[in-house]
């Protein structure tokens, strides 16, 4: 139906108690999402939108039986408490926060592989299954039902996409925010080998941007992979080199991280490059997705 | 943040790195003063933050005082790639025997520090990784654990080093590496490193750049990060709270997003020409959208502006508040285009149509790029 969430996630949000953590919260069970949980240290025992707080992430899982969790808590505290959260045996993490430091992502990323758990970020919007859930910020008004994947490592530019699909009545069957930073905690290749199992996926969009190699990379694995209709938009043509375009992760240096690179590699492996977004509909009218 | 040359040489120094002797000028004078102590020939470095420096003519050879005096009056004052050069710094020159590569950055894909050498150091690095990779050696460590001396040792093994060198390189690169550690940087590079005649190594080159997202828990002093921004409006983008980057066009953007803002750029660079990249991230309040209105005016010249923002986490409704705000009370008249689409989308089009911003409501940014090149058109 989905990749990474569906009926059986039950939601933990961390940092509930905070000004965009609760209404948050509000937003994600107004779509439906099964949020059963919030997590603030100190303030176990009180309600946040009906959802009941706890002041550890294991007590949250043993007392709601949650299995996956969103993260809206200060990027100095983020480290400690994605660990907690894996050793309480969370298996989806979504991290929302920007500016984590990123000698702590790495060691994140370490834990989450050694330990066999799916997390998205640093910087998502998060995860969204059109009229199932959501886990982040995602607004909802913006996504329709059906079966092209999305996946993006801008935020904004997932939810462009998703909303030119549904102007012209094609829907998402999952739309994955994999984050801006320079390191990740679940690469490209990896959402898009997800995307390739899921019966109910029939084409995958690519949202990347300069810097970084994870767009390189999955080219080589969608030629050998692959077999559902791939099509991909590289923002920051026309970024200078050198400098941070707003992402940790997307800054050109001196030849590597640039459009062109990325379009060529993407292009040779028989991905279907996008030179607008505004062209995403045509490649969805080409190869019949809804 | 990418700290100068001489910052880094002084904390790679302080970390037990073999570095020349050394001193910064801002004058011709300090330069000389410097040069005494060392003795000629020396070497004079601009410290501007580009690459290529010695192509672009910013490192210089004097082997006495009048030529030291020529190039620090030259150099001091001038501008390389577009940068001003306030400071030189003033080294021993070394007897190259061989010239070393050592390099630590954090690899993307594998979310792990890595190490690189090479026995083919200089500015031809990049070459020599492409064509030359058995004079390349790299190996990844893992994050949770600090290096083993064995690891470094291990990965330099391939070049089949006389004993010395291969314990002095190896420990230069521990160094290093607890360097990368301590300053939580994203890339410690030395190239060249300096293999001398008598055998000793030394660092005549220094890169450090720092996670700007970890500046603020380190536990080292460091230099000002808005100091060194050298653009005025891309240090007051900074100051406010937004990442701002000059373009040197006459169309304004302020995006809520980077990935929108890039696109928007590529959008708007079909055919018209970009003044700024301007994007918020998640902090959008009234008070930051009138800063950023203001801001992005700062350019005398802009001919239109487009506004392409979604509420996901950002209340759009509040920031077209004080983008309207701002309107009014400058009595701005160029077209403004605003494409805002999320939660409060409907409230955000009416605040915006009350001060004559003109509103798209399709999600295509292509859209509302076209809608701003008629408006500047007739205007």
């Amino acid at each position: 139906m989905s990749i990474l969430i569906n009926d059986s996630t039950r939601v933990i949000v961390q940092g509930i108690t905070g000004r965009i953590g609760s209404l948050q919260t509000h937003w994600m069970l107004a779509y439906g999402t099964k949020v059963v949980a919030g997590v603030t240290p100190g303030k176990g025992g009180t309600m946040v939108e009906g959802v009941p707080v706890f002041s550890s992430v294991e007590e949250a899982v043993s007392k709601t039986g949650a299995n996956a969790s969103v993260f809206f808590i200060p990027a100095a505290f983020v480290l400690n408490a994605f660990l907690e959260t894996v050793d309480a045996g969370v298996k989806l993490i979504v991290m929302i926060p920007e500016h984590i430091p990123v000698h702590d992502v790495m060691k994140m990323r370490a834990y989450a592989i050694e330990k066999e758990v799916y997390a998205l970020g640093p910087t998502t919007p998060g995860i969204l299954v059109p009229g199932k859930g959501k886990m982040g910020i995602m607004p909802a008004s913006l996504f329709a039902p059906g079966r092209v994947g999305i996946i993006s490592r801008s935020g904004t530019l997932s939810y462009e996409f998703a909303g030119i699909l549904s102007e012209c009545g094609v829907g998402q069957s999952t739309v994955v925010g994999m984050g801006a930073d320079p390191v990740v905690l679940t690469n490209l290749v990896d959402i898009l080998r997800l995307f390739e199992e899921d019966r109910d996926t029939d084409g995958v969009i690519i949202v990347g941007e300069v810097g970084g190699d994870q767009e390189e990379k999955a080219a080589r694995v969608i030629q050998e992979k692959m077999t559902k209709p791939v099509a991909a938009y590289l923002a920051g043509r026309r970024s200078p080199e050198g400098k941070r375009m707003g992402h940790a992760g997307a800054i050109v240096r001196g030849s590597a991280g640039t459009v062109a690179g990325k379009e060529e590699a993407l292009r040779s492996a028989g991905v279907e490059v996008l030179e607008s977004p505004i062209h995403v509909a045509l490649w969805a009218e080409k190869h019949h997705l809804r | 943040m990418r700290l100068h040359e001489f910052e880094a040489m002084d904390i790679f120094e302080t970390m037990g790195i073999p570095v020349p002797r050394r001193g910064v000028a801002e004058t011709a004078e300090e330069a000389l003063r410097v040069s005494e102590k060392i003795g000629y020939p020396v070497v004079a470095k601009a410290q501007v933050l580009v690459g290529s420096r010695g192509l672009a003519g910013g490192i210089k050879i004097a082997s006495n005082p009048e030529e030291l005096g020529e190039i620090g009056r030259t150099l001091l004052g001038s501008a390389i790639n577009g940068l001003p050069v306030r400071k030189i710094l003033v080294v021993e020159k070394a007897d190259i025997a061989q010239e070393l590569y050592a390099g630590i950055t954090v690899d993307g894909y594998s979310g792990k520090p890595v190490i690189v050498a090479s026995t083919e150091g200089g500015i031809h690095i990049e070459k020599t990784a492409q064509s030359g990779p058995e004079k390349i050696a790299t190996i990844q460590i893992d994050p949770f654990q600090p290096l083993d001396p064995h690891q470094a040792i291990a990965l330099l093994q391939k070049f089949e080093l006389n004993q010395n060198l291969l314990v002095a390189w190896a420990d230069v690169i521990a160094k290093l590496y607890r360097t990368f550690i301590r300053y939580e940087a994203l890339i410690a590079e030395i190239n060249p490193l300096v293999l001398l005649p008598n055998h000793d190594l030394l660092a005549v080159d220094a890169v450090l750049e720092l996670d700007n997202s970890a500046l603020s828990r380190s536990k080292h002093p460091l230099p000002d990060r808005l100091e060194r921004i050298e653009n005025p409006l891309e240090r007051k983008g900074r100051e406010i709270g937004v990442t701002y980057v000059d373009l040197g066009g006459d169309i304004g953007l302020i995006s809520s997003g980077a990935g929108l803002g890039m696109a928007s750029i590529d959008m708007i660079g079909e055919k018209m020409k970009p003044a700024n990249f301007l994007e918020t991230g998640g902090g959008i309040t009234e008070q930051l959208l009138y800063k950023c209105m203001d801001l992005i005016m700062m350019k005398g010249n802009l001919r239109g502006i487009l506004i392409n923002i979604y509420g996901g986490i950002n209340p759009i409704h509040e920031g077209a508040k004080g983008v309207v705000r701002y309107i009014k009370e400058h009595h701005v008249k160029i077209p403004i285009v605003a494409k805002a689409l999320g939660n409060h989308q409907e409230e955000t089009w009416e605040i915006f149509r009350s001060a004559g911003v003109h509103v798209v409501t399709e999600a295509a940014t292509e859209k509302a790029v076209e809608r701003l090149f008629d408006l500047v058109g007739k205007a």
